[in-house]
């Protein structure tokens, strides 16, 4: 038996590999390719060639929630309020046209479905959140990281991470409310309970943090900091909160100790790792046909929330004071969807709600990311072109010179 | 010369060296430790990326640009700026200085002077962290932390002059 698990896992890997290796060799980012390795291997699309497949186990789904648990724990350790405020209203300003502008709209697809409010606002939360690891990426790769738009496009993923938090942590408490109103009640009082000692001990650990990881050996260094995270987010868990804001706040309590930088140092393969398997379980666990199922819905988000992505980024951009071209690629820079509107799936999925949270929304969330990360990334190396074509357009419409 | 600094949330920190008139020098540190070097022409060009190095290289080579391996011009003194009146700097001791002979708490170079010996170079060897029964030798090369009066005042007494103010 733990045999052929030890070989799930192998196949598990080689698989990630591989689908690591096309992304690069495709100059695409390596998310949608983690998850098309699973879409690929999984029951449905080997399976129902007829050939050995990987199904879900327990232990592939634990490295993925082990992802989540990570990719949360990095977000609370660059997570900075007083960066938020240093920055000025700028940032504040971008964040907030961002989200005016692409919150609603999924909000608004939603509603035009006939889904619920909340099923809506899962729906708004998905469309919303650029994804933060890819843009960044892509930031370096294409050497943007050194020019003026860099500064309103990271500054908008942070405010979007900030939001994100916030968001995160509400919506697990409203999907834990469902049932009975006593047992809802006690759930959120559990989880309200579990989540303040959490925030008391991020506020006021700060020497607690910086005694427990004030240890020479890097190998008990990294021991110690994986054991609070994964002890505190499995807490969590298993009192009904979201482990993902719970190891958002862990790492927000270590984001104020001196080790910081030892942490991204030796702590982010381990992050890498088990992201990947996140994104490679998101795929395992999703059916193609649901995706496809789906696609009428995919098609309307994609073809509004692109425009909205890119017009909002392009607003921020211009309260940066940069010039139209810079302006443009913000607004392509900020188009790509990645990790966290798959980890707001994975978090309505996780819970046994409507059809539409349990079903339509992760797999409309797979579909999404794979266009949106895609889509992002050419949009971004092609950001030029989009330039020079919105400018001639504009002449052509207006006869002006103004895009 | 002006350095702009800049805050990259995710990515690290940016600075910019300004090179003359129009063009800058971009310096991307990553969290990770990799540098990065990027020229931009003028104000509104792309930035054009030069090479990256990673941390430790960045560290050598900022050891040779700062002129602690070689250097050019001859100046009097070699030395590392900590903050804006803190300096690490190197100091050769003359054969004819009052310190030779002496060991680091007879001299008390960090009562008199303010200035703390924190390696000796002596030919191939580096002694760190010295202790005060440390003899100075001729030809030693001491590494001292101090503020600039208090290096200054220490590079005379090692050239072999007299420290006017103490009057050692």
């Amino acid at each position: 038996m733990a045999k052929t698990l030890l070989l799930e896992l192998g196949v598990m890997f080689a698989a990630i590999a591989l689908g690591g290796a096309l992304a690069r060799a495709l100059d695409q980012s390596v998310i949608p390719f983690y998850v098309l390795a699973g879409l690929a291997v999984n029951p449905y699309t080997l399976g129902a060639l007829g050939l050995p497949s990987l199904g879900d186990n327990e232990v592939i789904t634990v490295a993925g929630e082990l992802g989540i648990v990570f990719l949360l724990f990095f977000l609370g350790l660059e997570f900075s309020i007083d960066q938020l405020l240093e920055s000025g209203d700028r940032m504040v300003k971008a964040g907030l046209v961002d989200l005016g502008i692409n919150f609603p709209i999924g909000v608004g697809i939603g509603l035009a479905l006939g889904w619920t409010v909340l099923e809506a606002v899962v729906l708004g939360g998905v469309v919303y959140i650029s994804s933060s690891a890819v843009i960044t990426k892509s930031l370096i790769d294409l050497g943007w990281i050194a020019n003026a738009e860099s500064g309103p496009i990271l500054g908008t993923l942070v405010f979007e991470d900030l939001v994100i938090a916030v968001y995160l942590a509400a919506l697990a408490a409203v999907l834990t409310g469902g049932g009975d109103l006593a047992t809802a009640a006690t759930g959120i009082a559990v989880v309200a309970g579990f989540l303040l000692a959490l925030v008391a001990l991020v506020a006021f650990g700060e020497a607690l943090f910086e005694w427990y990881l004030g240890v020479r050996s890097d190998e008990q260094f990294v021991l110690r900091t994986v054991a609070v995270t994964v002890l505190i987010a499995g807490g969590a868990l298993a009192v009904g909160a979201s482990e993902a804001v719970a190891a958002f706040f862990v790492g927000m309590g270590f984001s104020s100790t001196r080790h910081v930088e030892r942490i991204e140092e030796r702590l982010i393969p381990l992050r890498d790792v088990f992201a990947a398997v996140f994104f490679f379980w998101i795929g395992l666990t999703t059916d193609p046909r649901a995706v496809v199922g789906v696609v009428g819905v995919l098609a309307v988000a994609v073809v509004l929330t692109t425009p909205t992505k890119f017009v909002s980024g392009y607003l921020g951009g211009r309260l940066y004071d940069l010039d139209t071209r810079r302006s443009v690629r913000v607004g392509c820079g900020l188009v790509t969807r990645g990790e966290f509107s798959l980890i707001i799936a994975a978090l309505v999925a996780s819970q046994s709600g409507s059809p539409v949270l349990s079903e339509t929304i992760p797999a409309f969330a797979v579909g999404y990311v794979l266009v949106m990360s895609v889509l992002g990334t050419t949009l971004m190396a092609a950001a030029d072109t989009v330039e020079a074509g919105l400018r001639t357009t504009a002449r052509t419409l207006t006869g002006g010179d103004r895009p | 010369m002006t350095v702009y600094e800049a805050d990259l949330p995710g990515v690290g920190k940016k600075f910019e060296v300004e090179l003359d008139d129009e063009r800058r020098l971009v310096i991307v540190i990553h969290n990770t430790g990799r540098r990065e070097l990027f020229v931009r022409a003028d104000p509104d060009a792309d930035a054009e990326k030069l090479f990256e190095v990673s941390d430790r290289l960045a560290r050598q080579v900022g050891t040779i640009l700062e002129g602690a391996y070689f250097q050019p011009i001859r100046t009097e003194t070699i030395d590392t700026v900590l903050s804006d009146d803190t300096l690490i700097e190197w100091a050769r001791v003359q054969p004819e200085s009052s310190l030779v002979g002496g060991t680091l708490a007879e001299t008390r170079l960090r009562q008199e002077l303010g200035v703390s010996v924190i390696a000796v170079q002596r030919g191939e060897e580096t002694i760190t962290n010295p202790g005060p029964e440390t003899r100075i030798e001729p030809d030693d090369t001491l590494v001292v932390l101090g503020s600039q009066t208090a290096c200054r005042r220490l590079d005379d007494l090692a050239a072999g002059g007299t420290d006017d103010e103490s009057g050692a």
